[in-house]
């Protein structure tokens, strides 16, 4: 009986949070109406889980944004994406994270920013083949 | 008057696979059934060049050499994430939905005498189109079989802006008029057959018939049913059509079997996924049934197919029952000396299982209290550690030479083509240049 696994399962999915409403008696917890559930990132930061996808950066195209090889891209399709957006884009049959750049839209062109200095901007003109997938919001990165 | 509206996946599993493959937009796109046996999805592209729904993968090369087509193994996994999305948004769009397909659904306009229904479609294809990817049509009429008439206009005319909505006479007859009788939702394709007999071609054909005519002629509720809705007149109840009357789990096997061990195994197999689906819906079951069949395809083989079922005294979701009466059924239709292709296993009269009728004579508390325990275990191992961490014995399929561990059920099936699994796996999320 060496072999013993410890095995993680979903109980929070069945227990219901019974301290709140429980036995009365003795005198009232004073910390009872200061109930509150605990932070939780995926209620909490993720708006929209319905239209919010994962990605992984590879390379290091915007390196100077902070973004590294190895992150992974919090992607909400929900949101409009804006001049100066970090957004992942469709292009070349490949997804592509860069800053988006709409100066000059009204000239017939946009531009895909790197934040590499060993980069060029990629530019898209009216009619090619192209589309703005969605809009980062996050990025996560493991340190340790 | 409270209206009804259909909504509808486009395309459902090409639209699920052109999501993370925006290359291939305008492209011809299929998705093969299990085991990559034959086409179960074609985009507009597909079906314009003459690509026929259920065509054989193996012919499809034959019939369209060196055309440019794009090919998927079925991926469920995906498609269920990407539709689950699709229902959730529904769900806060209306005031009350209910799934009908993995990629369909009914809702019920309830309190929305007020709004512009039209605009309400149009703005909920374009928030389901940029949130999730996903094309739908949506049909909008005073009842659901109007409703599912209405989207299939929205789905095949670009100018209902993929929303279309009855809601007069004169368009509804119009529409009766343009629709062809057997794509009537209800009317099945054997009595497609005696209706043409009669001359009806159209839904118009049918419906400006008499009722006493309809009645005299076909005496069948279903029938007048269908004949009232198509005039208007709501006559569906809405829990019948929410309800999910049969599962049914079946695949190809990746070759020809006549092995009665391994038939064992895979119909155990099947009959644990769909003792796994009545759960994850609470409901039981009360028939088991099994078919079995040899390659139709191979004209130069002896053919055989049959059917088999089993009542269970008490309706029941526990995978070891239905395994079991599963294997009943496949001990009676079992001949040997064919090779098999394809074997099924559908469980039907499904109910909730809050409320079971239980048989006296078979029905013991206690057992009946550790078989839902022992499921509960087992489906919370398997969703922890993986699928088919816990099996039962039956369902494991014997160790190939050389290799350590026996082959996994999931590994035992065909998918040359299968796309990532984007939305439900951390190794499969999309790379970023």
């Amino acid at each position: 009986m060496n072999d013993i696994s410890i095995i993680n399962s979903l109980f929070e999915e069945e227990q219901d949070l019974q301290i709140a409403s429980g036995l009365k008696a003795g005198f009232p917890s004073p910390a009872e109406e200061y109930l509150q559930d605990s932070l939780d990132f995926n209620r909490d930061m993720i708006k929209h889980p319905e239209s919010t996808f994962y990605g992984r950066v590879c390379g290091d195209s915007m390196i100077e944004a902070g973004i590294n090889d190895g992150d992974i891209a919090v992607i909400d399709k929900s949101r409009e994406p804006h001049n100066g957006s970090i957004v992942v884009a469709f292009i070349n049959k490949e997804f592509t994270i860069k800053y988006l750049d709409l100066t000059h839209k009204a000239d017939g062109y946009i531009e895909l920013r790197p934040a590499n200095q060993m980069y060029k901007p990629i530019r898209i003109d009216e009619g090619d083949d192209f589309e703005v997938w969605g809009v980062v919001v996050y990025t996560i990165k493991q340190w340790n | 008057m409270t209206y009804f509206a259909v909504v509808d996946c486009d395309n459902c599993y090409v639209s699920c696979e052109r999501v993370f493959r925006p290359d291939l937009k305008d492209k011809p796109v299929v998705v093969l059934s299990n085991n990559d046996g034959c086409l179960v999805a074609r985009s507009n592209e597909a079906k314009k060049m003459g690509i026929k729904a259920g065509t054989p993968y193996f012919k499809l090369a034959q019939q369209f050499p060196g055309q440019d087509i794009a090919v998927f193994s079925s991926n469920y996994e995906l498609y269920g994430d990407l539709t689950g999305r699709v229902m959730t948004i529904l769900g806060q769009e209306s005031p009350e939905y209910f799934r009908y397909s993995i990629d369909e659904a009914f809702v019920i306009l309830k309190g929305m005498e007020t709004v512009d229904l039209k605009a309400w479609g149009e703005n909920l294809y374009k928030t389901i189109r940029q949130w999730v990817g996903i094309p739908v049509s949506i049909g909008i009429a005073p009842t659901k079989t109007l409703a599912k008439m209405a989207s299939h206009f929205a789905k095949h005319h670009a100018g209902y802006r993929h929303c279309c909505m009855i809601d007069t006479d004169e368009k509804r007859v119009k529409a009766l008029k343009l629709f062809p009788i057997d794509e009537v939702w209800g009317i099945g394709r054997r009595f497609t057959a005696k209706l043409k007999g009669l001359g009806i071609y159209t839904a118009y054909d049918f419906a400006s018939r008499s009722p006493e005519w309809i009645n005299a002629t076909f005496n069948k509720v279903v029938v007048t049913r269908t004949w009232k809705e198509l005039n208007g007149v709501d006559s569906v109840p809405n829990e019948e059509a929410a309800k999910k009357k049969s599962i049914c789990v079946s695949r190809s096997f990746p070759g020809m079997i006549s092995d009665p061990g391994l038939l064992k195994t895979y119909v155990s197999n099947y009959a644990a996924r769909c003792s796994e689906k009545l759960r994850r819906q609470n409901t039981v079951a009360s028939v088991v049934g099994v078919f079995l069949n040899t390659n139709f395809f191979r004209d130069d083989l002896d053919q055989y197919s049959n059917f088999g079922e089993v009542t269970l005294l008490t309706p029941s979701n526990s995978s070891i029952v239905i395994v079991k009466k599963a294997l009943e059924c496949l001990d009676k239709i079992y001949k040997p000396g064919y090779l098999y292709k394809k074997a099924g296993v559908i469980v039907i009269s499904i109910q909730g299982s809050d409320s079971i009728q239980t048989n006296l004579l078979d029905f013991d508390p206690e057992r009946y209290e550790k078989m839902k325990n022992l499921d509960k275990i087992v489906d919370r191992l398997n969703k922890v550690e993986g699928s088919e961490t816990v099996i039962i014995g039956t369902q494991q399929f014997p160790r190939k030479a050389g290799s350590e561990k026996a082959t996994q059920f999931a590994d035992a099936i065909k998918r040359e083509f299968k796309s990532p699994n984007y939305t439900t796996r951390w190794s499969d999320i999309i790379k970023l240049r």
